[in-house]
């Protein structure tokens, strides 16, 4: 396996290889389904959505190019759309819980070597400094957005400001965050 | 649409909307129109991809959980039943040890045998345009590549004709043809994840290879 396990098996799916399937659900179910846990907050709501991720990811394989970008991204991507899709389509509002900022960022991945560890830290420091450039407040927000999955209107109750204020606090956030990441 | 709450689009704020999007922030038909969009035009799907990278090192922050064995349902629902090989052996094992005639317990299996049933859809979708009223339920059946439709709702104003298509992963359309209360069935080649689209055409459909009038509703086949 090279460094990125998770494109050679999607490149291996377009040849509806069945065995790659396998081996991709083994390699990244567990990832999966705790994306789908933390967005959707139930487990069964979160099983019943990784059956419908593979089926997606086996359906779109064909249009993962491994050379524009990473697999295990692409299908976190896929993921994490999905759990999109279910809470913005859910008829009631669920209760908003937003879990507590982690002191440090995670960066484990017992399945990935140790030059794709080095890639990823090197990656996720630019990432906290860039987040560390923003007022706590809207680090915060942007964060429960994407881990949460929590909308403008979710964040504006979350942290008790007008919906207007969370929208622009939020635009000038992803700004300066795309400057810093693009410097 | 209901109010706007996006700015006006420019390259600037065609990009503040992919992050949104990818962020999750949009709710609503800001939400529906963004996915559609990102599922249609190249150019904001570009985007779109840019900001899944630029963000992809935070979903170091989603811990693994342990999974449930999901791969049995995946692979029915991908590559349909599994032959039942196995369970035919059986039957001959209790034919071999059977004191009854062999003749008699064959036949027994043939007439216990259920009756088959109709063959359920590979692919289901509804596009639904609510300010219309109008709803088409499609069910695609892979076997025989065929469409079945049923289309509820108001005919359009004489002159205008509904058209259905189907947008592929590259974003692009292709007409499957003029859609009437009469057209109950259409023949197309579709996969699971495209996306279908009914637009509001002259009469006798679009001119063009490609939409010419409104969407009206867009709905992404799904495994039935």
């Amino acid at each position: 396996m090279t460094q990125d396990d998770i494109s050679d098996l999607l490149v291996r799916l377009t040849a509806q290889d069945r065995a790659a399937l396998r081996a991709l659900y083994t390699r990244a179910a567990p990832k999966l389904t705790g994306i789908l846990i933390r967005m959707l907050g139930e487990r069964a709501e979160a099983e019943d959505a990784l059956q419908e991720v593979f089926l997606r990811i086996w359906q779109r394989a064909a249009t993962f190019d491994p050379d524009k970008g990473n697999g295990m991204n692409w299908i976190c991507a896929i993921a994490r759309n999905h759990a999109l899709d279910r809470l913005r389509t859910r008829p009631a509002r669920r209760g908003v819980t937003l879990a507590p900022a982690d002191e440090t960022l995670q960066v484990a991945d017992p399945g990935m070597g140790a030059e794709a560890q080095t890639l990823l830290r090197a990656q996720m420091q630019e990432v906290i400094r860039c987040f560390d450039e923003l007022p706590e407040d809207r680090a915060a927000a942007v964060r429960g957005a994407y881990l949460e999955g929590l909308s403008y209107k979710d964040l504006a109750d979350k942290f008790d400001v007008p919906l207007n204020t969370m929208r622009t606090w939020l635009r000038r956030a992803i700004m300066s965050l795309r400057e810093c990441l693009d410097r | 649409m209901s109010k706007p709450t996006s700015p006006p689009p420019s390259p600037e704020n065609d990009d503040l909307l992919a992050a949104e999007f990818v962020l999750g922030l949009l709710e609503g038909d800001d939400w529906r129109a963004a996915r559609d969009r990102a599922a249609t035009d190249g150019a904001f799907a570009a985007r779109v991809q840019a900001w899944e990278e630029r963000l992809a090192p935070l979903n170091a922050e989603f811990d693994e959980a342990p999974a449930p064995d999901m791969l049995p349902q995946i692979e029915t629902l991908l590559f349909g039943k599994p032959r039942r090989r196995s369970s035919l052996r059986e039957w001959f094992l209790g034919l071999a040890v059977g004191t009854v005639s062999a003749v008699v317990l064959l036949l027994a299996v043939f007439v216990t045998q259920p009756p088959v049933s109709p063959t359920p859809p590979s692919l289901v979708a509804q596009v639904v345009d609510e300010t219309r009223g109008l709803s088409l339920s499609v069910a695609y059946f892979a076997t025989t590549e065929t469409l079945d439709l049923q289309l509820t709702g108001p005919t359009p104003e004489a002159g205008q004709d509904y058209e259905l298509w189907v947008i592929d992963d590259s974003g692009t359309p292709r007409s499957l043809g003029v859609l009437t209360e009469d057209v109950k069935q259409l023949e197309a080649a579709l996969l699971a994840g495209e996306v279908l689209a009914i637009s509001l055409e002259p009469e006798g459909g679009s001119p063009e290879p490609v939409p010419t009038g409104p969407v009206l509703g867009t709905a992404v086949l799904e495994a039935g």
